[in-house]
């Protein structure tokens, strides 16, 4: 005989948001598109009272309360913060469910001896959880019945068998029909779950759909209910002790070995691969030093795990000797199996051992790659990423573009024929360059739309040759006959 | 001496960003002597150009951008001549018909096939086509050739004239231009960000780099094409080439309706003396006979008598298939009109003034309106497109443009405002002027005005507003011509099935002196034509609008008491006030009924003085000049009949001509600019004019001032007074309607829904305190429409039920009389019919009220389906349900019909509230002026007006009628949501009572008790509360 305990929490997606930190002393609502028009999915209390009303129109809940802070629905976070939440609930029970888009269900047959009796659990389940109501029952649905129904108490507990009395004056749409089939009941007058099962089984059945009648067996108990209850995860980790302290280099490195070895074989089996790995080193002494390695890429090879671990060792200070040691996958996500080639070995490696390599040696930061940023911009047509994400492709430059931009271009001066033509000669770190030849100007204006350019005038850029054959990119801001006279940069040099 | 072949205008939609006013200007400030404009696939843009060319006295090239579909390059296509003219626009009208609205789908082969005397612009980037165009076009093909202010511009260049030598073709300098001044470089990557769906942020690379093209000096362009100077003198010869001028369009009426012995002119005279008997079969008055001569004589004049003819054929297919229909507006001042029975105003009623409709001044063609029943007005379409075919006969286009409230919306998510903020500011966009969103209006809102991006957001918006967006077809404007229309301006299809329109809109068409006709719907004739078939049956026989009697005194009596829900003009919440102070008793006091309650004599404070002379308690007097400068009466002759207060369109024309010396040409333009919601600070000058005109002869500056105001009122929603006139006729019809047979009207108002102000609901409920029997939908007795039985009980018909189809009705009709459920569920009707029925609550007729219908037609739909069980008779169950409480069979009424005959709502609440203290709207508009109210009814509708700075006017119900709230601004501001949220509004504050009687709730205190209406039926609405009755949103708050 099952006792199921349901936790209802009303206006979940907004508790999420107060406790991700939106401010609670201005009303809130989240907002849902449905059919092309935004409309309000859950309101906070204080934009309840203010006339915003689920369902509403975004324009008409702006409109009878102007100062609403909205936000977009995010059913996947709320789903995971219920997950979170109900994983939480595992201390008192192991079998948990989230019960979506607010509620929790608790299997707690034979759990309640261990806060007391079945009041004083839900008593305790319902502090830790306010606001919250919180209902236990024999079935699943009379539970999230009972837990949602309108009543002052936040708690109910339903003598076993008596589920049928419990629910006989509570509301239809608590057994969780839809829309459509909630009015269509109440249209004929049967607005109580009572009234429900006064009918025939056979009309219900004719008139409202096989699963009406379902839901209303199932709450009594008549039908199963079955629910997928979580399960959590073991976390992938080694430990190995031994009988007498060690202390060398070569014996701590035996045992990563091995450790490696075993954890890197778990790993396999389960398809996974790991990208954040901690070994901890156990001494005499009780202290614990460890090493942190990362990975770009999630994997399991031993020899490389190995190698990482090794190339660390030397800042582990053993101490008067370690008497155990732990090897942690701190972060794994799926990997399925390599192929190899026809003679057994594994497909040759790429680019990412070296990278963790270099990575874990310096750190992670410091390695990155340039891609291509849009913008007519030159020193905004780049910009960095880590180094094994994809690349987007090179766009072809409306120009030709140095390899390197000068940062910050450099002044230069230079004589030019007004009003745009290339400069004929230039001066740039003392040096007088005398120009053979040149193209342009290659006019590109400002970002007008951005608020740190102060200046807004356009650059003419030119690509100059001198006499001893080097190639720079010089510009000029501004034309002359200007209220500010126009000055001249290098930014590049080509070759 | 370079020319600029190539400008696209805001017409090439949001690709050009400038006007072509803009772009002349701008060329005549730059001394450039000819300008080409091309937009993109279209000639919508060419009109404004041309008309601004002329102004500025420099060259218009005429011209289109044709993009392809096929790889083709972009070719500009300069028509050389008329002819090359016509085959331009029918390339484009045949491109445009391959595609959907707004698109056009060319091939190479089409401009080949319409290339002769065409002189073409190759935007080439390689050889594609050059071939195949260089042999077609031999001397009048050129390549252009552009600087883009990039890198390889030189050798681009080179490359441009080494491939126009390959292939014989020389190069022809341009800088494809895209806006007037380089600042405008901003709206136009903004207007880029908008097309292709993204922010100024992520539009990259798609924006252009620099901001090069615009409109560049001769000296500019020769300087940068040093290089290749044939060029420049390449654009100079196709200016040369290019002569034609817009203005030879000629315009030719189209000739079907002149006999073939007869000449227009010929067989207007005799249809008009005809027509002329007709109408005083006493005898024609010497008066009238010399108007119509003079007439005549002016039409003759200026060659207008096909127009006449035209609109006169149009208006007796109307007449001989039954339709109703009437001529409004300044055509209404014709008498040759009046006696051709296109208009209805008789003149020996109304000083009509022909020099309004047509003048040989003016110079414009007349533009004549016709109303035809809204249910029927396609059939006159219909036979305009038979009779003229569609190559002639097309819809001219109306443009829409950028209002402030879509441009700001579209600006702020290109610039990467938060989407409140946008939705804010677009809010905000109601006011006109500089006080659109100005600083202080931005802090209201939440805005940092401070702030650089929403500085640049309001900048860029500001310039947005008055772009063209899109075209659209016209309401009702008709083009026809006498030869092919296509050879005129492009044609392309709409959005509706069926339909096309042509590419220039009303102003465009005007401006070329080409004939408009425009075939408009309206409502009330609709219901007044279902009203006079009710009449036949029951023996009275009208057809036209003439036939009923007039002057009845007891029409005049119920329109002085207000009592006009559902007449025509008049019954609305304003022009409810206003009766009761207007009193009419004759048919031209329906006239000034009409025009009073408009902005423009509100705007211009007029109203007041007029009623006051009206009612005796002021003296008449005119406005006068000093004796100096003219004669003291000269506004006696314009203002006589309105007791010296201008309350009609002409009347304030003719102030701008008499008194400030306006030229009628001048006074034109004025009445034209305030008709357009683009003010382009032209306002500023013509205000000057009219009051320093009228101050320096001697006119109080004040009296100026409010002629001007009221000029600036009238706008768009101007009255003549013979439009006045002929809609006073049809509130003279519908009032004696409503007063001698008020079944048959409320009937036929039902049966012609959608319009007017109320709804189905007030409307049965007006019928019934007019003691009129109203019995409810019923599946036995209802057919489709709302009907009189012979004991003249009004029965509502099926089509009052949401949702239902005529198809039902008729197949419902069919299979009657139903016995009972097992004979109608075997009757194999649709099942939705049913549910609807029984939601409806009509199958009283067989025993089953509505629980149990919904209980019997639910059960149908498993057994209907089950094929086992087809051959077995049915079986019906009785079901053990509840009553339905009488609060929750009104609210399921108005959720089904939206008007329910059993109660009103409020009734079950009444208890209730006068338990708070609350009393009826009855009482409430009973007690005297000054005391205190408290009363609660549904909102029925809410009004904002422009003209009265923030007032809201809200009208409430119960069970017992109507009353009407104010509420004054600070008010408004204070109960904020409860205003604009309520389904159902508690107001407490004091009465206002005016001298005729007329009462105003003046709010204090509001509170939303819509709460309360969702208690009636405990939860049944699930979501926010659908309101007792749905109105017209277009009268609420926009």
């Amino acid at each position: 005989m099952r006792r199921i305990l349901s936790v209802w929490l009303p206006a979940w997606p907004i508790r999420r948001l107060l406790r991700e930190g939106w401010p609670a002393d201005r009303p809130l609502a989240t907002v849902e598109n449905h059919g092309g028009q935004r409309r309000i999915a859950a309101a906070s209390r204080l934009a309840e009272t203010q006339g915003v009303i689920r369902g509403q129109s975004l324009a008409q809940a702006r409109a009878v309360c102007p100062a609403l802070v909205v936000t977009d629905a995010d059913p996947d976070a709320d789903r995971a913060a219920l997950t979170r939440m109900a994983n939480w609930c595992e201390r008192f029970s192991p079998l948990t469910a989230i019960d979506p888009p607010d509620g929790l269900w608790i299997d707690i047959t034979g759990c309640a001896h261990l806060l007391g009796n079945e009041t004083t659990l839900a008593k305790t389940i319902a502090k830790r959880l306010a606001p919250c109501r919180v209902a236990i029952a024999g079935t699943p649905l009379a539970a999230q019945a009972a837990s949602r129904a309108a009543t002052s108490q936040p708690i109910e507990v339903i003598s076993p068998g008596s589920e049928q009395a419990a629910l006989q004056a509570l509301p239809v749409t608590l057994l969780r029909l839809d829309a459509h089939v909630v009015a269509g009941l109440r249209r004929v007058g049967l607005r109580t779950i009572g009234d429900l099962a006064s009918q025939s089984r056979a009309d219900l059945i004719a008139r409202f759909g096989a699963e009406t009648n379902l839901r209303l067996e199932q709450a009594v108990g008549k039908s199963p209910h079955l629910i997928t209850w979580l399960r959590e995860k073991q976390p992938l980790s080694e430990r190995v002790a031994f009988a007498e302290p060690i202390g060398t280099a070569d014996d701590l490195a035996g045992m990563l070995d091995l450790l490696s070895k075993t954890v890197c074989a778990r790993m396999e089996a389960e398809g996974v691969g790991g990208r954040r790995f901690v070994a901890t080193f156990y001494r005499v002494d009780d202290l614990t030093p460890a090493i942190e390695i990362a990975m770009a890429k999630p994997h399991h090879d031993a020899s490389r795990l190995i190698k990482l671990l090794a190339a660390k060792l030397d800042t582990i200070d053993p101490g008067f000797g370690v008497e155990a040691i732990a090897l942690n996958v701190l972060e794994s996500a799926p990997l399925p199996p390599r192929q190899c080639n026809m003679n057994g070995t594994l497909q040759s490696e790429d680019l990412s051992t070296v990278i963790d390599e270099l990575a874990n040696r310096l750190t992670p930061d410091r390695l990155w790659r340039p891609i291509p940023q849009a913008s007519h911009i030159p020193e905004r047509a780049s910009s960095i990423a880590p180094p094994l994400d994809a690349i987007p492709a090179w766009p072809h430059p409306p120009g030709e573009r140095p390899l390197r931009l000068l940062r910050p271009p450099e002044p230069i001066e230079a004589s030019a024929p007004i009003p745009d033509d290339p400069p004929i000669l230039f001066r740039w770190r003392g040096a007088v360059h005398r120009v053979q030849a040149a193209t342009g100007p290659e006019r590109i204006g400002a970002e007008w739309w951005r608020r740190s350019d102060p200046d807004e005038r356009f650059r003419d850029y030119y690509r100059v040759e001198d006499q001893a054959g080097a190639r720079f990119w010089v510009f000029r801001i501004g034309l002359p006959g200007q209220d500010r006279a126009p000055e001249w940069f290098v930014h590049g040099l080509f070759g | 001496m370079f020319v600029e072949v190539q400008a696209a205008t805001a017409f090439s939609f949001l690709r050009g960003a400038s006007h072509a006013t803009e772009l002349i200007h701008t060329a005549k400030f730059l001394g450039l002597h000819a300008i080409g404009i091309a937009d993109r696939n279209t000639l919508a843009g060419v009109v404004r150009a041309h008309i601004a060319a002329k102004a500025a006295h420099i060259q218009l090239i005429p011209a289109a951008r044709l993009v392809f579909r096929d790889g083709t390059p972009d070719i500009t296509c300069y028509p050389t001549n008329r002819a090359a003219w016509s085959r331009l626009s029918r390339l484009i009208t045949l491109g445009k018909g391959r595609a959907i609205k707004g698109n056009c789908a060319l091939d190479l082969t089409d401009l080949l096939e319409h290339s002769q005397d065409q002189a073409i612009l190759i935007h080439a980037q390689d050889e594609t086509a050059l071939p195949a165009l260089a042999s077609h076009f031999r001397k009048r093909a050129w390549i252009a050739a552009k600087r883009r202010y990039r890198d390889d511009d030189n050798l681009n260049l080179k490359r441009t004239a080494d491939l126009g030598l390959h292939h014989f073709l020389p190069i022809l300098a341009t800088n494809d231009v895209l806006y007037h001044a380089p600042e405008r470089r901003r709206l136009h990557d903004v207007m880029t960000c908008i097309r292709l769906g993204t922010t100024l942020e992520k539009a990259g690379l798609a924006l252009a780099a620099n901001g090069e093209r615009h409109l560049k000096s001769a000296e500019e362009m020769t300087r940068l094409f040093r290089d290749h100077p044939q060029a420049i003198a390449a654009s100079h010869h196709l200016a040369s080439l290019c002569k034609f001028n817009l203005d030879e369009l000629s315009y030719e009426y189209p000739d079907e309706p002149v006999p073939p012995d007869a000449t227009p002119d010929s067989h207007l005279t005799y249809l008009t003396w005809q027509g002329a008997a007709r109408r005083f079969p006493q005898g024609i008055p010497p008066d009238i006979k010399s108007t119509i001569e003079k007439e005549l004589g002016i039409i003759k004049g200026l060659f207008y008598a096909a127009y006449f003819l035209t609109v006169h054929d149009i208006v007796c297919f109307a007449q001989s298939a039954g339709i109703l229909c009437q001529g409004r507006g300044s055509a209404a001042n014709s008498v040759v009109c009046y006696c051709l029975g296109i208009t209805a105003v008789d003149p020996t009623e109304i000083n009509l003034l022909f020099e309004r409709f047509v003048s040989m001044e003016r110079r414009e063609p007349p533009d004549i309106d016709v109303d035809f029943e809204h249910e029927r007005r396609e059939e006159v379409i219909q036979y305009i497109y038979t009779r003229y075919g569609r190559h002639r006969a097309g819809i001219a286009a109306t443009v829409i443009h950028y209002r402030p409230k879509m441009a700001v919306r579209e600006v702020g998510k290109v610039m990467g405002l938060s989407e409140d903020a946008t939705a804010a500011l677009s809010a905000e966009s109601w006011n006109a002027g500089e006080t659109l969103w100005n600083d202080g209006r931005l802090e209201e809102i939440g805005l940092d005005p401070k702030s650089h991006i929403v500085q640049r957001t309001v900048a860029m918006a500001r310039e947005l507003i008055g772009f063209p967006r899109h075209l659209s077809q016209h309401v009702g404007g008709f083009v026809l011509t006498r030869g092919r229309l296509d050879e005129t301006v492009p044609i392309g299809p709409a959005a509706m099935e069926g339909r096309s329109f042509i590419e220039w809109d009303k102003d465009d068409i005007d401006a070329l002196g080409i004939m408009k006709v425009d075939i408009l719907a309206l409502g009330m004739l609709t219901c007044i034509h279902r009203a006079f078939d009710f009449l036949a049956q029951r023996g009275v026989h009208f057809t036209t609008l003439a036939d009923v009697p007039r002057e009845d005194p007891l029409v005049y009596a119920m329109l002085t008491r207000a009592d006009s829900l559902g007449v025509f003009q008049v019954e609305s919440r304003a022009q409810m006030n206003m009766l009761p102070r207007l009193k009419p008793k004759e048919f031209y006091d329906l006239v000034i009924e009409v025009a009073i309650v408009r902005p423009g004599p509100i705007q211009g404070d007029m109203v007041h003085p007029y009623l006051r002379r009206r009612q005796g308690l002021e003296d008449v007097h005119y406005p006068s000049p000093s004796p100096e400068h003219g004669d003291a009466n000269e506004l006696k002759m314009v203002l006589g009949k309105t007791f010296g207060v201008p309350l009609f369109q002409e009347q304030a024309m003719r102030i701008a001509i008499e008194a400030a010396r306006f030229t009628p040409q001048q006074a034109n333009q004025l009445r034209r600019a305030m008709a357009t919601f683009r003010n382009v600070g032209t306002i500023q000058t013509f205000f000057d004019q009219m009051v320093d005109g009228m101050v320096s002869r001697g006119y109080e500056r004040d009296f100026a001032e409010r002629c001007f105001r009221q000029i600036e009122g009238f706008g768009t929603y101007g009255f003549p007074e013979s439009h006045a006139a002929s809609f006073a006729l049809i509130v003279y019809v519908s009032a004696w309607l409503k007063c001698h047979h008020p079944a048959v009207f409320a009937a036929a108002l039902l049966n012609s829904q959608p319009m007017g102000f109320y709804a189905p609901a007030q409307i049965v409920g007006d019928a019934r305190a007019h003691g009129v029997s109203v019995r409810s939908v019923d599946l036995n007795m209802s057919l489709w429409d709302s009907h009189l039985d012979e004991d003249a009980t009004l029965r509502l018909g099926f089509r009052i039920i949401g949702g239902f189809r005529t198809d039902w009705a008729s197949a419902i009709v069919h299979g009657r009389p139903y016995r009972d459920f097992r004979h109608l569920a075997s009757a194999g009707l649709p099942h939705a019919a049913l549910v609807a029925l029984a939601d409806a609550d009509a199958m009283r007729s067989i025993g089953l009220d509505r629980r149990a219908a919904l209980w019997q037609v639910r059960g149908l739909e498993r057994e209907g389906k089950l094929p086992l069980f087809a051959g077995l008779p049915l079986a019906v169950r009785k079901a053990k349900l509840p009553v339905m409480p009488m609060p929750e069979q009104v609210t399921a009424d108005y959720q089904s019909m939206s008007l329910s005959l059993k109660s009103h709502p409020l009734r079950f609440l009444r208890t209730r509230l006068i338990g708070e203290g609350a009393m009826t709207c009855a009482q409430a508009n009973n007690i005297s002026n000054g005391a205190a109210f408290f009363t609660v009814g549904v909102v029925l509708v809410r009004q904002r007006p422009g003209s009265a700075n923030g007032v809201v006017f809200a009208t409430i119900e119960d069970e017992t009628g109507t009353a009407n709230v104010v509420v004054w601004p600070s008010v408004v501001v204070t109960y904020r949501s409860a205003v604009l949220g309520s389904a159902l509004l508690e107001v407490r504050g004091r009465i206002q009572r005016t001298a005729e009687g007329i009462v105003h709730l003046v709010a204090e205190h509001l509170e939303n008790r819509t709460a309360d209406l969702r208690n009636l039926d405990d939860d049944t609405i699930t979501g926010p509360p659908a309101r007792a009755d749905e109105l017209p949103r277009s009268r609420d708050f926009r």
